[in-house]
């Protein structure tokens, strides 16, 4: 058995464990996923109170609901639906939500010419440009970039998220590839003022 | 290998999930062609540049504690 399975085991224990109202198995799955949640809250709306008021509505979701989950094994992947859809609650509130795909930057994302990867350090992480990638980001859809925030910032597996977000593999791949064609359009864009026939210098 | 293929390929190639057949061939298309070099440069630095552009944030204690409070109150009212 390898630790993944380890894991999936511990978390349907602790789940049917919770199921009939074992405090201890709660204090754990909090300990486990907390964070977790608070991230990719915090991640999805940009908001740190928000993500507090998230992450509480998650776990008091998990309470009310978890009778409802069919199949324990499944805990982890049910959690962060719940916890994506109520960001989306958030997002939908207070109307910060892209709910469109940005298609003509889409049909632009061609291979840039200019190599901005050779950039230095300092330019390639500086604040400016977090900025321009968090912009662009923001400026993703819904789905677009939830997938991109889950696979590129939090780390999760295809699976995962194809699971949490009721999407085929493909789909996920498919939407993390424009995703990301649209991050780097946005980051050459930025970079090319530091193009040497723009008059760049580094 | 044409340049089209290559963009396709660049999400597995990302992920490592292609086959070794297809790395050497998408490696020889590579070589000979500088726009999908700087392409495949560019979007793989893109994929680094994301993963670091959020801070990691951590529920502190006192978040901690607030939360197993209403928790662990809602469990034993719920039994």
């Amino acid at each position: 058995m390898n630790s993944n399975n380890k894991k999936t085991v511990a978390d349907a224990d602790l789940v049917s464990r919770i199921k009939l109202g074992d405090t201890e198995a709660m204090e754990e799955i909090v300990k486990r996923y907390s964070n977790k949640v608070y991230n990719l809250a915090y991640h999805l709306t940009r908001d740190a109170s928000a993500a507090e008021e998230i992450m509480q509505e998650v776990f008091l979701t998990v309470i009310s609901k978890i009778g409802t989950l069919t199949n324990d094994a499944f805990f982890s992947t049910w959690l962060y639906r719940v916890a994506t859809n109520a960001s989306y609650g958030f997002l939908r509130k207070e109307k910060k939500f892209t709910d469109h795909t940005p298609v003509e930057e889409l049909e632009n994302a061609t291979p840039p010419s200019y190599d901005w990867s050779t950039l230095p350090d300092d330019i390639l992480l500086s604040d400016e440009s977090k900025t321009i990638l968090k912009e662009a980001i923001d400026s993703l859809s819904e789905t677009m970039r939830t997938v991109v925030i889950m696979k590129d910032v939090e780390g999760l597996k295809n699976e995962e998220i194809a699971q949490t977000l009721g999407l085929s593999v493909p789909a996920v791949k498919s939407r993390l590839h424009r995703g990301r064609l649209i991050l780097r359009d946005a980051l050459s864009d930025y970079f090319s003022r530091y193009e040497p026939s723009n008059g760049g210098a580094v | 290998m044409n340049c089209k293929l290559c963009a396709d390929l660049l999400h597995e190639y990302v992920e490592r999930t292609l086959s070794p057949e297809m790395i050497e061939d998408l490696n020889r298309h590579l070589e000979r062609c500088e726009a999908c070099r700087v392409f495949v440069k560019t979007y793989m630095l893109t994929v680094t540049l994301s993963r670091n552009v959020e801070t990691p944030c951590c529920v502190s204690p006192e978040m901690f504690d607030r939360l197993r409070t209403i928790l662990i109150d809602r469990l034993i009212n719920n039994k």
